[in-house]
């Protein structure tokens, strides 16, 4: 594919608010992660939390009163990303540029505003079930109303959908925004993700014994599952580029495992495959990749099927590393969160280490950097699997 | 852009498969309410099918109904599937169980998730490529059509097309109503495999009319005058109506909405 450009880009997540809070902490090796302190979900596990989301009023800028129907964690936390790093500035030049209509917007999300019909079960009429009257589920809990949510406050008019694809979900979204830019359906385009925490994913990993009660670990031989985090990012692809961004989307590669619902190929076929078909669409071969941002979730099968499919198309020398111990897992935001890592990555020529894991699992073979360091980085893959079988692979590099 | 259409399924209450949905759209027969028989894809084992949420076996159903009538492989296409919500049942039984006891089912928590329809297909029918699982509310089958046709135009390869609606349990259909389960799947190709195919030229338009509930687009977009009015709050009953193109020589194009400013125009060439 031709390189797209990344005008600019945005993170929210536990280990950082916006660009730079997270660029300190990926180089001081600072997980964002916590002891689980949620009073609605006492689960023994670590999480990575968004301090000031629990309520509109906590929020450190006003929700806005014409969408007060959409109120709701995932929202707020939306709201909250979108006021860093200038990107709402970034979108109204674009908006301007090639009008609101040329302009689309594809979000991903796994659970949308799920905690709102989680907390309508739990005032259900005893009489007759009922959820309560001021339980809104179009503007919260469907899975486009963070999608039109985020496109109401941005005053975008071109196509819009929601891309729900489990953990894989906000990486796609770079894919479906090439292909409308590449077609000429738009000019420019608001990708990115939102996940916040909620009963349903909290415990039904539990359910799957995927929760660790420690921090997670990737890809340490003592891990024992993963941590769950929130998170929200953006990012603004532009035909043009007026931006004067050296920042690309280089290409991508999108698989099916066909094989499980929730657990991956053990060889990891699927994300070769994935990681192949990103690096054709790149023209870029194997020698070009500077860092792999992996999924690496610290789930012994994930990374154990990841870990060897890296190894078989990358060999051992290639960095590569998790950063979930930073941020945890943040599901339907991951794809944008590590994006996000792999832009700054490119931006800081740093390669981020995995602060959470102390001796590595000797069956990986892939070149897992604990420490992370600095060095010149051109080229970025980032990784993103979920349930489903659902496989995206993103490169990202930068114009010299 | 223009994709050729290579086959149909449907899958709705008197519809059971496009047979019955072409004599109805070109005025052969009427439409008949019935109750649609118990959906029980051939593809699924008996052990998936068990486990599998209503949704999931009424996107295969209609998948599979389209995938019969045509030489092209499932292998050899990538897959979009699309819906407003592919998961009220089992939403419904994990927020019961997170509200009490808060013990849910492994299994329940991974047939929660939005693609858990493509993913069962994908498993199912051994299909390999990428599958996108796309969500807009009642717009949801002009999103994934627009998605769709992209496919096949930027990857040059045939791409299965599912969107579909299924009913939940209450409460929560109070919340989100729906009381018919309907489904469409189309497999779209970039080149013509069979002689009989037609082509679609898909455009983005604007959605200019007069409108109610604010979206002007419903506005120019008329309801077909045979088509249950309950079946409005089904996006992808809203494809029923681009499919008058295939089954009706004096229907020529169709207009589906895509949001309250854009409109996507189907027409057949």
């Amino acid at each position: 594919m031709t390189p797209l450009a990344i005008r600019a880009y945005t993170t929210t997540n536990a280990a950082g608010i916006g660009k730079a809070a997270t660029a300190r902490a990926l180089m001081a090796a600072r997980s964002g992660l916590i002891v689980n302190d949620l009073p609605w979900a006492p689960l023994p596990c670590w999480i990575g939390r968004i301090a000031g989301i629990d309520t509109a009023a906590d929020l450190p800028m006003s929700f806005p009163a014409a969408l007060a129907d959409y109120d709701c964690r995932n929202h707020r936390l939306a709201l909250l990303a979108l006021q860093q790093d200038d990107f709402l500035t970034e979108v109204a030049a674009v908006r301007e540029r090639y009008g609101p209509t040329r302009v689309g917007i594809f979000l991903g999300t796994s659970t949308s505003g799920i905690l709102s019909t989680e907390i309508a079960y739990q005032h259900r009429d005893p009489e007759t079930g009922r959820l309560p009257e001021d339980f809104n589920y179009e503007c919260t809990h469907n899975l486009d109303a963070t999608t039109e949510f985020v496109r109401t406050v941005l005053g975008l008019t071109g196509p819009a959908m929601t891309i729900s694809t489990a953990c894989s979900s906000s990486a796609k979204v770079f894919c479906l925004a090439e292909r409308f830019i590449r077609l000429g359906l738009i000019d420019a385009a608001v990708v990115g993700g939102v996940d916040s925490l909620c009963h349903t994913t909290l415990y039904g990993f539990n359910a799957l014994q995927l929760v660790s009660t420690e921090i997670c670990r990737p890809f340490d031989v003592a891990r024992r599952g993963l941590s769950i985090g929130e998170a929200a990012g953006f990012a603004l692809l532009d035909k043009e580029n007026a931006g004067d961004s050296s920042l690309r989307l280089r290409g991508y590669g999108e698989t099916s495992d066909a094989h499980h619902m929730s657990t991956p190929h053990p060889d990891g076929d699927g994300a070769r495959r994935a990681m192949l078909a990103a690096l054709a669409s790149a023209q870029a071969d194997v020698s070009a990749i500077d860092y792999i941002n992996l999924h690496g979730t610290a789930t012994p099968a994930n990374d154990r099927a990841e870990g060897r499919a890296v190894h078989g198309v990358f060999g051992s020398a290639t960095p590569c590393s998790s950063t979930k111990g930073f941020t945890g897992h943040t599901l339907g935001a991951a794809g944008i969160t590590e994006a996000a890592i792999a832009l700054l990555s490119l931006e800081q020529n740093f390669i981020p280490g995995s602060p959470t894991t102390q001796a590595l699992d000797p069956d990986t073979h892939c070149g897992i950097l604990l420490a992370g360091r600095a060095g010149l980085v051109s080229t970025v893959m980032s990784n993103s699997f979920g349930f489903g079988g659902s496989n995206c692979v993103l490169i990202f590099g930068k114009d010299a | 852009m223009r994709v050729f259409v290579e086959a149909v399924g449907v899958l709705a209450p008197g519809l059971p498969d496009w047979r019955h949905m072409q004599a109805v759209l070109s005025g052969a027969q009427p439409y008949f309410a019935a109750p649609l028989a118990a959906i029980a894809p051939m593809s699924l084992p008996p052990a998936e099918r068990r486990r599998s949420s209503p949704t999931v076996r009424l996107a295969i159903a209609a998948a599979e109904q389209a995938l019969q009538q045509t030489s092209l492989a499932a292998q050899d296409m990538a897959m979009v599937f699309s819906s407003s919500e592919a998961a009220g049942v089992i939403t419904h039984q994990l927020c019961e169980a997170l509200a009490g006891s808060r013990e849910v089912s492994p299994t329940q928590f991974h047939n929660s998730v939005h693609n858990a329809p493509s993913g069962y297909y994908s498993i199912a029918m051994n299909a390999k490529l990428g599958a996108s699982s796309i969500a807009r509310g009642k717009w949801s089958f002009a999103a994934g059509l627009l998605n769709a046709a992209a496919q096949v135009s930027t990857d040059q390869l045939p791409v299965l097309y599912v969107c579909y609606d299924c009913p939940s349990p209450e409460p929560l259909n109070q919340a989100m109503p729906i009381s018919d389960a309907t489904a469409i799947a189309l497999v779209f190709a970039p080149e013509s495999a069979t002689s009989s195919s037609a082509a679609w030229q898909i455009e983005l338009t604007a959605a200019e009319g007069q409108g109610h509930n604010d979206v002007k687009g419903e506005g120019e977009v008329a309801w077909p005058a045979w088509m249950p009015a309950a079946w409005q709050a089904n996006a992808s009953a809203r494809g029923f109506s681009a499919l008058a193109t295939l089954a009706d020589a004096s229907c020529v194009s169709a207009v589906l909405p895509l949001s309250p400013e854009l409109n996507l125009r189907v027409t057949r060439c």
